[in-house]
């Protein structure tokens, strides 16, 4: 019996210059002498504007490398707190995520301070080409009570989900605060059960929906809307969470979860924090210098301005980081 | 000569072996830390329990239609003597090299209240969208090439002879197929459906876009993990890799009884 060498050979010296390839990579990586790195973990709804405007920006203007890495709010935080990850920046669709998951010795006080980057608002996205288009360009055009499309049968609409999305039960405090609006106490029933499958997806499936037609419309961030060039309605300031001064009526709404965590209403805002265990301080604080003085680019994507407030402690902020901000936020 | 060969066979053992650390460690390592008294207490929370419920009756249903409706299937892939025959076998292979997340984005468009054949469903009040049928759809659509490659090459293996004898004694081609044909392959088509079922146990991208509710055991798991972290998530883990220990355990029975009976009937 003869051993036949003719293909083995090969594939052993294949396999061996893999595995020395894979080593060179590894260190190459490690020592990082070459080209500095920032890895940002941040909310969903920020996919768009981080991964073609702020990345590239940043990159563009530091020669910092930049990695991002888009999850729910809430997962993200708990994937720092589970040390699943390691970010250097953590970007939260909510601030009090921060506070709930991350802050304070329950948490390993893994989060000591954080700042707000930007505000949003929910708005009514929908689909250009869905068969009830005509409507909503007429509800859009203040023809009609953006409500009356949304009661009427055979109008598909999507939300995120409650339980992970900050989205989801924010969407949930818009219609108790329409109820009072509008002076109308039946849209407080209109959505049904908070997890109601007629409606609930994850934001990145609730998105895809919209787009391939088979949601009429869904609630969305208004930069969500922007990025993806989907039409959509605003709603008032009173109801959108999108307005501070309206923030003691928007905090009048609550909503608890399974686990029994109770969140209450209050404006849409983004924060920005550097997480204890960040592999890379430095350039962790280039990076949100940089998020926080591109308010431009944060305009051209849909979100509005807000005072550069701080939460936490503020002797925690990196000293190079102080001047940015402008007091302190109180959730 | 002796040498070489063992030469051989440490070698193999240590690639073999390295590979099968790397299958096995993760696992290991979820075993060690588990928690049996709080784990086993979180199966028992009603999300979870709604799910093992959903996985289980939508992955034996799915299975069971796979069956129902591949094995024929393969069976004209293997003897019909169809033109392009290498075609239609490409076809099959095609969901298994889809990514499951690309399948749902597939299926959501045209199952979905406005897709092709979504709509007309849906004027008739049959929402496949988060739905058991949505669930059931996604499972066959990642599964199915499973039961119907290994049928088919079940069928394949059935010596023709065999098939031809019976068909000079006067059997027609039901006849052959349900005496001679299927008892033979019987074992190659059950190994099939029982790695279609474990398939469509962990079936988790295609799903989520077709039918995020009500939860399977997988989606479930996610969201367990999204909401609570990893003491969410690891319970769940555990779970379905029992349940994936059972659905072996069945197999290698069912591939044993069913072996014996075939070649029992064949004699």
């Amino acid at each position: 019996m003869k051993i036949n060498n003719g293909v083995f050979g090969p594939l052993l010296v294949w396999l061996l210059f893999s595995a020395l390839f894979a080593g060179a990579l590894d260190s190459h990586a490690a020592s990082g002498s070459s080209k500095q790195t920032v890895s940002v973990l941040y909310a969903g709804p920020l996919a768009t504007v981080m991964e073609y405007g702020v990345g590239p920006a940043f990159t563009q203007a530091t020669g910092i490398a930049y990695q991002g890495e888009a999850q729910g709010s809430v997962a993200c935080a708990q994937l720092i707190r589970g040390h699943l990850r390691t970010p250097d920046v953590f970007i939260s669709a909510d601030a009090l995520v921060n506070n709930t998951y991350l802050m304070g010795p329950a948490n390993g006080d893994l989060v000591k301070w954080y700042m707000l980057i930007a505000s949003s608002q929910i708005v009514l996205a929908y689909n250009p080409d869905s068969p009830h288009a005509k409507e909503f360009e007429e509800v859009a055009a203040g023809k009609m009570p953006w409500y009356k499309l949304i009661e009427k049968p055979g109008v598909r609409f999507g939300r995120g989900d409650p339980t992970i999305d900050p989205k989801g039960y924010r969407t949930l405090f818009v219609f108790p605060l329409a109820a009072n609006y509008y002076h109308r106490p039946e849209l407080n029933t209109i959505l049904g059960e908070p997890q109601n499958p007629a409606q609930v997806f994850p934001e990145i499936v609730l998105m895809a929906r919209v787009e391939a037609g088979q949601f009429d419309a869904s609630f969305f961030y208004r930069h969500e809307a922007a990025a993806r060039n989907l039409p959509y309605i605003t709603l008032p300031a009173e109801i959108n969470l999108g307005d501070p001064n309206f923030a003691a009526e928007y905090a009048r709404q609550s909503y608890t979860n399974a686990q029994g965590v109770t969140v209450h209403g209050a404006p849409i805002l983004f924060t920005v924090t550097i997480p204890g265990d960040a592999q890379h301080p430095e350039t962790a604080v280039a990076f949100a210098k940089f998020l926080l003085t591109s308010k431009d680019l944060l305009h051209q994507y849909g979100f509005g301005d807000v005072p550069h407030q701080l939460g936490g402690d503020s002797s925690q902020v990196p000293p190079q980081r102080r001047s940015l901000v402008d007091g302190a936020f109180k959730p | 000569m002796r040498n070489s060969s063992k030469t051989t066979f440490i070698a193999f053992g240590a690639l073999g072996g390295l590979l099968l650390a790397a299958l096995i460690l993760p696992i290991a390592s979820l075993l060690l830390q588990a928690n049996w008294i709080t784990w086993t207490a979180a199966w028992k929370e009603e999300g979870a329990r709604d799910a093992l419920y959903v996985s289980l009756t939508t992955s034996i249903v799915a299975t069971a239609i796979m069956t129902v409706m591949g094995v024929p299937l393969s069976y004209v892939l293997a003897r019909a003597g169809l033109p392009a025959k290498r075609f239609w076998i490409g076809l099959v292979f095609l969901p298994l090299v889809l990514p499951s997340l690309a399948g749902g984005i597939l299926l959501m468009q045209l199952f979905g209240p406005y897709g092709w054949i979504g709509a007309p469903l849906a004027s008739h009040g049959f929402e496949v969208t988060n739905s058991y049928a949505g669930i059931i759809l996604a499972q066959i659509f990642v599964a199915s090439p499973f039961i119907i490659i290994a049928s088919y090459s079940a069928f394949e293996r059935v010596d023709p002879q065999l098939e031809m004898a019976a068909a000079i004694l006067g059997d027609s081609r039901w006849q052959i197929l349900r005496r001679v044909s299927l008892p033979l392959a019987w074992p190659g088509i059950a190994a099939g459906a029982t790695l279609a079922w474990i398939r469509t146990l962990g079936e988790f991208g295609a799903t989520l876009l077709v039918a995020y509710n009500p939860h399977t055991l997988p989606v479930y798991l996610w969201v367990k993990f999204e909401s609570d972290g990893l003491h969410g998530a690891l319970p769940l883990a555990l779970l379905l890799l029992l349940l994936a220990v059972i659905a072996v355990i069945v197999s290698a029975l069912l591939s044993r009884i069913s072996g014996q009976t075939g070649t029992a009937m064949v004699e």
